[in-house]
């Protein structure tokens, strides 16, 4: 009975963070070596994993955030393997070798906590366009986990003379060194119902990249929840 | 969508994928086997003149690393990566095998596969099962080889004996061979290389060894930042093992406590004392020593001290590296598939406009503009009475649109001349010099009367999107589809409905439910989209 699941069995660890499949992220934690997780975003764990939910740290870090409900994300300790994933989304690992990245928060799904990270606002006019409200800004060297409804792209904004632009709700990541500026595009026609549907864009310009995915559905699927 | 061969079956590279910076994966497991998964570069007479060009475990990529050994990787037992423009001249063919280490022979083999993925997705896969093969020791699976361009060809033929043999006979070079062989059984002579960059990844635990500049996670010689104020537990992470020098305590509490190599004194838990991470344990977590499925477990894994949680992702370490894999994707056409979910449309190109469903950009590069595209009165009228109501936006302008929608998988028809009947709700964009036209299927049994679908005529390119993976079926004189889940169809085929007649169809519960379907009859070479979701 096992042998036709057994080509789903757990590839032996390798990395910190690894991909199991496209959509579960499995993280080798050891003590001392804590990830900041997404609130309810754990499938399986193996192994001596705590899980502290609300950590003051968070809570002084991320003051900025909306809240009133418990922080998003969760302090994971302990030895063992764990397993994370975000309702099907693609994961997408990332090795930060002395780099910096601004993920939107929903699309965060794990980080190493030896990271360097802050909340900010988004800029502009994406709060209105039924974006979630913040995103994070990782730095350093570490692992980083974002997710993705689709298989994501990666564009490098520095090729073109000319801006990028985002939809918002499509928007995953992007480098922080990037000059953010919101863009109105609808005109006049819009407000009788002739839109084109695109009204509101996010412009990148500057040296980096910016990693969009191929749906415009940014709900967050573990808030939802909560 | 890949493309599935046989065995023989060959194709240009390039007819498979714009890309030329290709991820080649492997996988091939039997319960209780090991197997060395290894690439050949040959010369034009099929030689391996040039050892370098010898890509397995022990020499993860070739010089200018035009082939590289990754590691085992999402699904995977191997994989490597192959960029074909950067393979010097003297290289005609490279050849991907699998050999057994230890016993075994090759009929024994689960299913496998080797499978080129370029732009994130997958291309071409050629799968096989043991059932195909007999006593053999070696299988050469799939060849890269040049022929005016680049092909690829599935190749799936058995070989007697082992790695040596394999390597005598694209060799000749017996004299140097030696170092081969011989490291799958000379355990400690095998020590992975000491490359200050992209180690692959089950030579990750070189820690120990040098301190390296690649962000090994367990032991990085700076002494990380962050301070956690929260952490409860004082022992020092598992990677520090007992022959590393004392490097500064890297996660928190700095001088709080030497590294101790004792583990699992947590306080407050009850971690049994087993030899846990960073010890030279033999495997980590849940694999058992003789690694069943994939993995051709280097025998130097278990012997050097194994910290569990680090090493560097198989494509490298960075931002850039590990986004590698999703990069755009540009190849000069006007539409260009990025994924199977995005598509990129180039409106520098052809100069005319590209008509797309509201709200689908998801990106855009240049200066283009989104306008309202009116359906006019008549076609409001068609569209509401048909239902194949199309809300549209004209984007124009020079630059790039990236479309794509709520993850449905897109692909792009080229129409030249011909004519394709889609279901409204499957377009997402099309080129402005299509003519299209909203088109009735008669028959009775059809929910509302009567069916509906989009003609689009012309030269230029439809893309349709469906949800899931779509089958095409050629255009038999038995097709038949659910008019809920056919997409499209080429419009020379003509539609029947056959409605399955029977009496009180309705009146009981637990009848089949499908009651209309389409038949399509047609000459030879008209086919139909149908998708797995029936809307």
């Amino acid at each position: 009975m096992n042998q036709q699941l057994a080509g789903f069995a757990p590839t032996p660890v390798t990395a910190r963070m690894e991909n199991h499949g496209k959509t579960m992220l499995k993280v080798a934690m050891a003590s001392g070596q804590d990830l900041y997780a997404r609130t309810g975003s754990m499938v399986a764990y193996e192994g001596f994993i705590q899980y502290e939910p609300n950590p003051p740290a968070v809570r002084q870090i991320a003051s900025q955030w909306i809240t009133g409900e418990g922080a998003p994300v969760m302090k994971c300790s302990g030895d063992g393997l764990l397993y994370l994933a975000d309702y099907g989304a693609d994961v997408v690992v990332i090795n930060l070798n002395n780099d910096s990245l601004s993920v939107n928060g929903t699309n965060l799904l794990a980080f190493d906590a030896h990271l360097t990270w802050g909340v900010e606002k988004v800029k502009g006019l994406a709060k209105f366009a039924g974006q979630g409200l913040w995103n994070v800004v990782v730095q350093g060297t570490g692992w980083v986990a974002i997710t993705s409804r689709g298989t994501p792209i990666v564009v490098d904004c520095g090729r073109g003379e000319d801006e990028t632009y985002v939809d918002p709700d499509a928007l995953v990541a992007w480098s922080p060194n990037l000059k953010v500026k919101g863009k109105r595009s609808f005109k006049a026609g819009a407000l009788i119902g002739r839109g084109s549907g695109e009204a509101y864009q996010m412009a990148f310009s500057g040296q980096g990249i910016v990693v969009v995915q191929p749906s415009e559905d940014s709900t967050d699927r573990l808030r939802i929840r909560n | 969508m890949a493309r599935e061969f046989q065995r023989g079956h060959k194709a240009k590279i390039s007819d498979l994928t714009p890309g030329t910076d290709l991820y080649v994966g492997v996988q091939i497991a039997a319960p209780g086997l090991t197997f060395d998964i290894s690439c050949f570069g040959l010369d034009a007479d099929e030689k391996l003149s040039d050892d370098r060009y010898f890509i397995f475990f022990n020499q993860p990529k070739s010089p200018e690393e035009s082939v590289q050994l990754l590691g085992a990787q999402s699904g995977d037992t191997e994989s490597f990566r192959v960029t074909l423009d950067r393979i010097p001249a003297g290289i005609h063919k490279l050849s991907f095998t699998a050999t057994l280490d230890g016993a075994g022979q090759m009929s024994q083999i689960g299913p496998g596969y080797i499978r080129i993925v370029a732009g994130g997705e997958e291309v071409v896969r050629y799968a096989f099962t043991g059932s195909e093969f007999t006593t053999e020791r070696a299988v050469m699976l799939g060849d890269f080889y040049l022929k005016d361009v680049w092909r690829f060809a599935a190749v799936g033929q058995g070989f007697d004996g082992g790695l040596d043999a394999l390597l005598k006979n694209f060799g000749g070079e017996v004299a140097e061979e030696e170092e081969a062989p011989a490291a799958p059984q000379a355990a400690p002579g095998f020590a992975p290389p000491a490359q200050a960059t992209a180690p692959p990844a089950f030579a990750a635990p070189p820690a120990p060894q040098a301190p390296q500049p690649a962000p090994s996670f367990g032991a990085p010689p700076a002494p990380a930042p962050a301070p956690q104020p929260m952490h409860a537990a004082p022992t020092i992470a598992a990677p520090i093992t007992p022959q590393a020098p004392p490097a500064p305590a890297p996660y928190g509490q700095p001088g709080h406590q030497p590294p101790q190599p004792q583990f699992g004194q947590v306080p407050g838990q009850g971690v049994p004392p087993t030899p846990p991470y960073g010890q030279p344990a033999p495997a980590p977590y849940g694999q058992p020593a003789p690694a069943p499925y994939g993995q051709p477990a280097p025998p130097a894994f278990g012997q050097q001290p194994a910290g569990v949680p680090q090493g560097v992702p198989a494509a490298g370490a960075g931002l850039q590296a590990a986004l590698q894999l999703y990069k755009e994707t540009a190849t000069g056409q006007r539409w260009t598939p990025q994924n199977q979910q995005l598509m990129r449309v180039d409106l520098t190109m052809g100069g005319a406009g590209v008509l797309a469903r509201q709200g689908s950009m998801v990106m855009y590069q240049g200066k283009v503009d989104f306008g309202y595209k009116s359906a006019g009165f008549v076609g409001r009228a068609v569209g509401n009475a048909t239902g194949q109501e199309m809300q549209l936006m004209r984007c124009t302008g020079r630059g790039q649109v990236f479309l794509a929608e709520e993850g449905s998988h897109l692909h792009p028809i080229e129409l030249q001349g011909d004519a394709i009947c889609v279901s409204a709700e499957s377009v997402l964009a099309f080129d402005e010099s299509l003519q299209y036209e909203v088109r009735r299927v008669e028959g009775h049994g059809i929910p509302g009367g009567a069916l509906f679908t989009m003609q689009f005529q012309g030269t230029g390119t439809v893309v349709i999107k469906t949800h899931g993976t779509p089958v095409v079926l050629p255009v038999t004189p038995t097709t038949f589809a659910d008019c809920n889940a056919v997409v499209a169809w080429s419009a020379a085929s003509q539609v029947i409905v056959s409605s399955q007649v029977r009496l009180r169809r309705n009146a009981y519960p637990g009848h089949s439910g499908e009651t209309v379907n389409l038949q399509f009859r047609g000459a030879p070479g008209n086919f139909i989209v149908v998708q797995p979701y029936e809307v």
